[in-house]
C-alpha cells in the first residue's frame, strides 16, 4: 500500500541517483553532460522540496498546532541544500572540476542525514498522524508532481 | 511518539563528540609504542600482559572512545531524541574512559592493584552512565529498524561485556585466582568484539553503506535475521563453553564459533557486493577503508577455519591472538577509520554552516570551505596507505614473528600520527573560520 513514507521515500532515492549522474559527469568532464544532468538533478530535487513544503509540511503543521519543531528544521535544511545548489551551478559554470566534488560530497552527506531523519522520522509519524486523510494527501502529492513535470 | 518533544534539530555542540574523536588517535600512538617497547616477544602468548594492555588501549581507548562519541553525535538523529545535558554528559563519560583506560592499561604493565582497582570503578561509571543513556534511547523510540534491533542488540552485549570484564578486573585487582580465568576472558572477549563492537558496525552499516556510495540497501532478509543470528549463536556458544567440559564438546564449539565466522562473512561478502554495484564510482577513502575493513574480516573467518581444519595450526600458543589481530586491527580499525573520515569533515561543515545561519543575514552569508577542504583527499589517501601497509606487516609478524616487529611498531605509530594530524588539522581550521565568520557578523552589526 502506497504511504506517505514509500511515496516519498522513492523520491529520495530517485534523486540520488539522479546526484550520481551528475558528478559522474563532472567527475570525468563532460562538462555538457554535467549541466544538463545537474539540472535535473536540481528540478526533482526542487519538486521534492516543494511537495513538502507546501503540501505535507503544512497538514503536519496543523495537526501540532505549530510550525517549530520538526518542520522547522526541515525547511531550515532544504535552504541549506539550495544554498549548495546554487554554488554548485556556479561550479559547472566555470568548470570547476575541484570545488564541484567539494562541494557534491557536503551536499551528499547534508542531504542523506535529512533523507534519513524524514524517513525514519516524519514520515512514520506523518502517516500516523495523517491517516484519516491520507488518500487524499497522497493524491495532492502526485498532482504537484504531474502539473510539474 | 510523542511530538511535542520530537526535534529534528538536535545537534549538539562540537565539542561533544570531538573530545572522543580527537583522543582515540592519542591512544593508538600510545598502542604503537606498546608494541615498539614490547619487541619481537610480544606475540608469544595471548595472555602476557603486553598483549593485554595492547588490547585494552585499542578496544577502550580507541574503538569504544570513537563510538561513545558518535552515539552521543547520533543517537539523536535515529531516535529523534536528544542527550540530555550534552556538555556535562560528554565531560563525564570522556574523563571516565580517558582516566579508566590509561589507569588499567598503566595498572597492567606496572601490575599495580591500586591502579586497576581504580580502573574498574571509573570505567565500570563511564560504561554503566553510557549505557544509560543509549538504553533510555533505544527502549523509547518506537522503531524497530535493523539498526535500532542490531544497536539493542549490541547494547545487550555490551552489558554482557562490561559485566565479565569487572569480574575479571576484580579478580585481578585483589590478587585472587579466578578458577575460570580463561574461560571468562574467552567470553570477555568473545561478547566484547563479536557481540557489542561486531553487531553494531552491523547496524550502523546497513544505514551507511547504501547512503555513502549510493548503492542498493542491504537484502531484507539479511536485516531481518542477521544481527539476531548472530547474537543468538554467541549465546549459544557461550552456553556450551560455560557448563560443558572443552574437550567433549571441541567440535561443537568449533561449530558454532565457525557458524558466527560464516554470519559474519555473509554480511562482509553482501557488503562488498553492494559497493561493487555503487552508483558513486569517485575513489574514496571512506569506501576503500570498509573494504580493507572487509577483506579483513574475511580473512579472519579463513583462519577461522584453517584452524577448524587442521589443528597443528589451532594448537599453536599464538593461533588465538592471530585471529584477534586480524578481526581487530584488519575489521575494526579499518572501519571506525573510515567512518571518522566521513564524520568529522562534515560534522564540522555543519557547525559553520548553523552557525553561519545564526550570526550572519541571509545577504552577507559568506563561503564555507567544503568537506573536502578540511580534510584534504590526499592526506586522507597517505594516511590510508600508511595503515593499509602497517596491517599487511602486522599480519606477516603475527604468522612470524621476527624483529619485523620494531617496523610494524613505527608504521602504525606514523599510520596514527598522520590520523592525529588529519584530525587536528581539521580542529584548527574551524576555529580559524569560525574566528572569521564572528568577525564578519561584527562587521555586520557593529554595536552588538
Amino acid at each position: 500500500m502506497e504511504t506517505i513514507t514509500t511515496l516519498l521515500s522513492q523520491q529520495h532515492h530517485d534523486c540520488d541517483k539522479l546526484f550520481a549522474q551528475a558528478e559522474e559527469s563532472v567527475a570525468t568532464t563532460q562538462w555538457e553532460c554535467a549541466s544538463v544532468d545537474f539540472d535535473r538533478f536540481r528540478a526533482a530535487m526542487e519538486q521534492h522540496f516543494i511537495r513538502e513544503e507546501q503540501i505535507l509540511f503544512p497538514q503536519v503543521e496543523n495537526h501540532m498546532g505549530h510550525t517549530e519543531g520538526p518542520t522547522a528544521v526541515m525547511r531550515m535544511e532544504h535552504q541549506q541544500m539550495r544554498q549548495i545548489f546554487t554554488e554548485m551551478a556556479a561550479c559547472i559554470a566555470h568548470l570547476d572540476q575541484e570545488q564541484y566534488l567539494g562541494l557534491a560530497e557536503t551536499l551528499l552527506i547534508l542531504m542523506q542525514q535529512h533523507n534519513a531523519k524524514e524517513e525514519q522520522i516524519l514520515y512514520p509519524m506523518s502517516d500516523n498522524l495523517l491517516n484519516h486523510q491520507l488518500p487524499s494527501l497522497l493524491e495532492q502529492l502526485h498532482q504537484l508532481g504531474n502539473n510539474k513535470a | 511518539m510523542n511530538i511535542t518533544q520530537l526535534t529534528l534539530e538536535q545537534t549538539p555542540p562540537l565539542s561533544v563528540p570531538f573530545r572522543f574523536f580527537l583522543t582515540a588517535p592519542l591512544f593508538g600512538i600510545l598502542a604503537a609504542l606498546l608494541l615498539l617497547g614490547s619487541g619481537p616477544t610480544i606475540f608469544s602468548s595471548r595472555w602476557s600482559l603486553e598483549v593485554i594492555t595492547l588490547t585494552h588501549l585499542l578496544t577502550l581507548g580507541f574503538i569504544s572512545m570513537v563510538i561513545f562519541g558518535a552515539f552521543l553525535q547520533f543517537l539523536p538523529v535515529l531516535v529523534g531524541s536528544p542527550v540530555p545535558y550534552p556538555r556535562l554528559v560528554s565531560t563525564l563519560l570522556h574523563l571516565l574512559l580517558t582516566i579508566g583506560s590509561l589507569s588499567l592499561t598503566s595498572g597492567f604493565m606496572m601490575t599495580q592493584v591500586v591502579l586497576i582497582e581504580m580502573a574498574l570503578v571509573l570505567l565500570g561509571l563511564s560504561f554503566i552512565g553510557f549505557m544509560s543513556i543509549i538504553g533510555y534511547s533505544l527502549i523509547r523510540t518506537k522503531s524497530n529498524a535493523a539498526t535500532v534491533t542490531a544497536m539493542r542488540l549490541a547494547w545487550l552485549a555490551l552489558a554482557i561485556t562490561v559485566v565479565l570484564g569487572l569480574i575479571l578486573g576484580t579478580g585481578f585487582g585483589y590478587g585472587y585466582n579466578l578458577s575460570s580465568l580463561a574461560k571468562l576472558t574467552n567470553l570477555h572477549l568473545g561478547w566484547g568484539l563479536l557481540g557489542w563492537v561486531g553487531l553494531l558496525i552491523i547496524g550502523v552499516a546497513y544505514q551507511v553503506v547504501p547512503m555513502f556510495q549510493i548503492t542498493p540497501p542491504y537484502p531484507a532478509m539479511v536485516k531481518r535475521w542477521l544481527t539476531p543470528l548472530i547474537f543468538l549463536t554467541l549465546l549459544t556458544w557461550s552456553g556450551f563453553y560455560w557448563l560443558f567440559n572443552l574437550n567433549n564438546f571441541s567440535w561443537i564449539l568449533f561449530g558454532l564459533m565457525d557458524l558466527i565466522g560464516i554470519e559474519f562473512s555473509l554480511f562482509a561478502l553482501v557488503t562488498l557486493q553492494l559497493q561493487s554495484w555503487r552508483l558513486r564510482k569517485l575513489p574514496d577513502v571512506t569506501l576503500d577503508y570498509w573494504r580493507i575493513g572487509m577483506i579483513g574480516l574475511l580473512l579472519s573467518f579463513i583462519l577461522g577455519l584453517a584452524g577448524l581444519i587442521w589443528s597443528d595450526l589451532s594448537d599453536t600458543p599464538i593461533y588465538q591472538l592471530q585471529l584477534g589481530i586480524l578481526f581487530i586491527a584488519g575489521f575494526i580499525l579499518p572501519v571506525i577509520q573510515g567512518m571518522l573520515y566521513k564524520i568529522v569533515p562534515f560534522l564540522i561543515w555543519l557547525h559553520w554552516q548553523n552557525q553561519q545561519l545564526n550570526i550572519l543575514t541571509p545577504v552577507r552569508l559568506v563561503k564555507i570551505p567544503h568537506m573536502k577542504q578540511i580534510i584534504p583527499d590526499r592526506w586522507a589517501r597517505y594516511q590510508l596507505w600508511v595503515y593499509f601497509i602497517s596491517l599487511i606487516l602486522l599480519i606477516i609478524v603475527a604468522l612470524y614473528p621476527s624483529k619485523l616487529i620494531y617496523g610494524v611498531s613505527m608504521s602504525f605509530m606514523l599510520a596514527f600520527a598522520l590520523l592525529t594530524y588529519n584530525l587536528y588539522r581539521s580542529l584548527w581550521l574551524y576555529w580559524s573560520v569560525s574566528q572569521q565568520l564572528i568577525a564578519k557578523s561584527m562587521m555586520e552589526n557593529p554595536i552588538s
